[in-house]
């Protein structure tokens, strides 16, 4: 019993000690840095508490592709003031200390009396693990997601396309170097990429495809596509554009269609709406928005409506 | 006893997450100390929903990867936001100060 | 314990030991290219021991194939950032 509880101190004491270093230390790029670090400690976490497709999204998606989105975006500021320090200066706040205290006392209360309650037995989830075997699905988070709340991740796909038409209409058109950071010269990167972009491929249609039986799913292989993605994005393979092409605005726009399409067109046979006829609209569905989600990503990434290639 | 150590480390690090928002004038750092409270809020929901015999509770696993997943896009806007901004002031930081000289 | 597991629990603790000297080489080294130089050899040496370990823990080959694809990519990715951080850190003249 020792030996369990050992490696969730030892976890609890890691996101403790790495939160700190985040919040408290001066230079923003070791700050991100160490907040991606956090997210690897916390997919450890969420392996611990017998949850491996969070962790698969927190180490792809919360560490991951945050933790390049700040960088890219700190580069960014860097651009437009070279002069920007480094380092920037704690403030003063009289209150913060107390505030955060008592936040973390009220969140603790919340919590721990909660683990004290016992839940009645016909909660969302037990209710969601009987019906699963109804479905031809293995994996009760894909089931979850993609059958029984599917209208929760209807709207989550609106709301990436929303943060990206919004993050678009904000900002001026990207330099086309920008986001180029590592030097072509060196042929080592042109091996990485012939190696790294089509493993992200195939790991992210094995991830796609084992996530009805197994964890893995839409979110987690859209995100590994994200990186291979960003990977291009950073050698200058693609470069940003102004005008995203109908192969684009197609494909960003292929999970929400594809939800709403199906979501709806079942209504004309009879079905209620969003009951999902069969396994096969599940595949669909997950395929379509995994293309969504990656090319998403990689242009929040690249801070441009579009992606063309090389430009000699 | 592994609820209650996650769900105490948790709240311990929500703690600093708010610290880390009230203290920090530039906004990149806001945004890493709220990126900071929100994965500490998604331990507490796993670990209080507790669940089945095997694993935990799926519906609040799909709730939490839909959190996730929003995270991202949100601090994507957020960065873009920041960009603006920077290139509209010519600085990046709230501070004090911010309403007396406009 | 048979006699799969210590010799599983005997790489798992070699690989441990080679990350220990490795971040006791970032953390104490000098220069960037000292450092770079304890990560990339210290590291992925103990990444190799500690995959060797669980292959061995494993209980089936595939999943053995994938630790060792694991290990793979993990060279793959420090060899090619360790020369991008070189490179940059020449450029720059440190």
């Amino acid at each position: 019993m020792l030996s369990s509880h050992l490696i969730d101190l030892v976890l609890a004491l890691g996101m403790v000690v790495l939160a700190l270093q985040v919040v408290s230390e001066r230079a923003v790029l070791r700050s991100i840095i160490l907040f991606v670090v956090f997210g690897l400690v916390m997919a450890l976490a969420w392996t611990r508490l017998k949850a491996p497709d969070l962790a698969l999204a927190e180490a792809a998606i919360g560490a991951g592709v945050t933790g390049a989105l700040m960088m890219m975006a700190w580069r960014r500021l860097l651009i437009i003031n070279p002069r920007e320090p480094a380092d920037t200066p704690r403030g003063r706040s009289r209150v913060a200390i107390p505030v955060a205290l008592l936040a973390a006392a009220l969140v603790a209360t919340i919590g721990l009396s909660a683990l004290f309650i016992d839940p009645p037995t016909d909660t969302a989830g037990r209710i969601a693990l009987d019906e699963m075997v109804d479905t031809g699905l293995g994996n009760p988070v894909t089931g979850v997601l993609l059958l029984f709340r599917n209208l929760d991740t209807l709207l989550e796909m609106a709301v990436l396309l929303i943060a990206l038409l919004g993050a678009r209409a904000i900002s001026k058109p990207a330099h086309p170097n920008e986001a180029a950071v590592v030097e072509t010269g060196t042929p080592l990167v042109g091996a990485l990429l012939a190696i790294l972009v089509p493993l992200s491929i195939l790991i992210s249609t094995h991830l796609l495809l084992a996530g009805t039986n197994e964890p893995g799913g839409a979110f987690q292989a859209g995100a590994v596509l994200a990186a291979g993605g960003v990977a291009l994005v950073l050698t200058a393979r693609l470069q940003p554009g102004d005008r995203p092409g109908v192969i684009a605005q197609v494909a960003v726009t292929a999970g929400l269609v594809a939800f709403i399409g199906i979501g709806v067109g079942v209504m004309a046979f009879g079905e209620t709406l969003l009951v999902l006829p069969d396994t096969w609209a599940v595949y669909v569905i997950e395929t379509a928005m995994m293309v969504s989600i990656g090319l998403t990503l990689v242009l929040l990434f690249a801070g441009a409506p579009a992606l063309v290639g090389r430009r000699t | 006893m592994t609820a209650v150590i996650f769900v105490l480390a948790a709240s311990v690090v929500f703690g600093i997450g708010v610290w880390g928002l009230l203290i920090a004038e530039h906004l990149l750092r806001k945004l890493l100390a709220l990126n900071v409270m929100s994965s500490s809020v998604f331990i507490i929901m796993l670990v209080v929903a507790g669940g089945g015999g095997n694993g935990p509770d799926p519906v609040a696993q799909a709730l939490i990867l839909t959190g996730i997943v929003i995270a991202v896009a949100a601090t994507a806007f957020a960065l873009a936001l920041m960009i603006s901004i920077y290139r509209e002031t010519g600085r990046a930081s709230i501070t004090g100060k911010d309403d007396d000289d406009r | 314990m048979s006699m799969q597991e210590w010799v599983a629990l005997a790489l798992l603790i070699a690989g441990c030991f080679f990350y220990l000297a490795g971040t006791i080489g970032l953390l104490r080294f000098g220069d960037v290219h000292s450092r770079l130089h304890a990560l990339t050899k210290a590291d992925n040496l103990g990444l190799m021991l500690v995959c060797a370990g669980l292959a061995v823990l494993a209980a089936d080959w595939r999943t053995s194939a994938l630790l060792v694809l694991i290990w793979l990519l993990g060279l793959l990715a420090a060899t090619v950032s360790a020369h991008l951080i070189a490179r940059h850190a020449r450029r720059d003249g440190k």
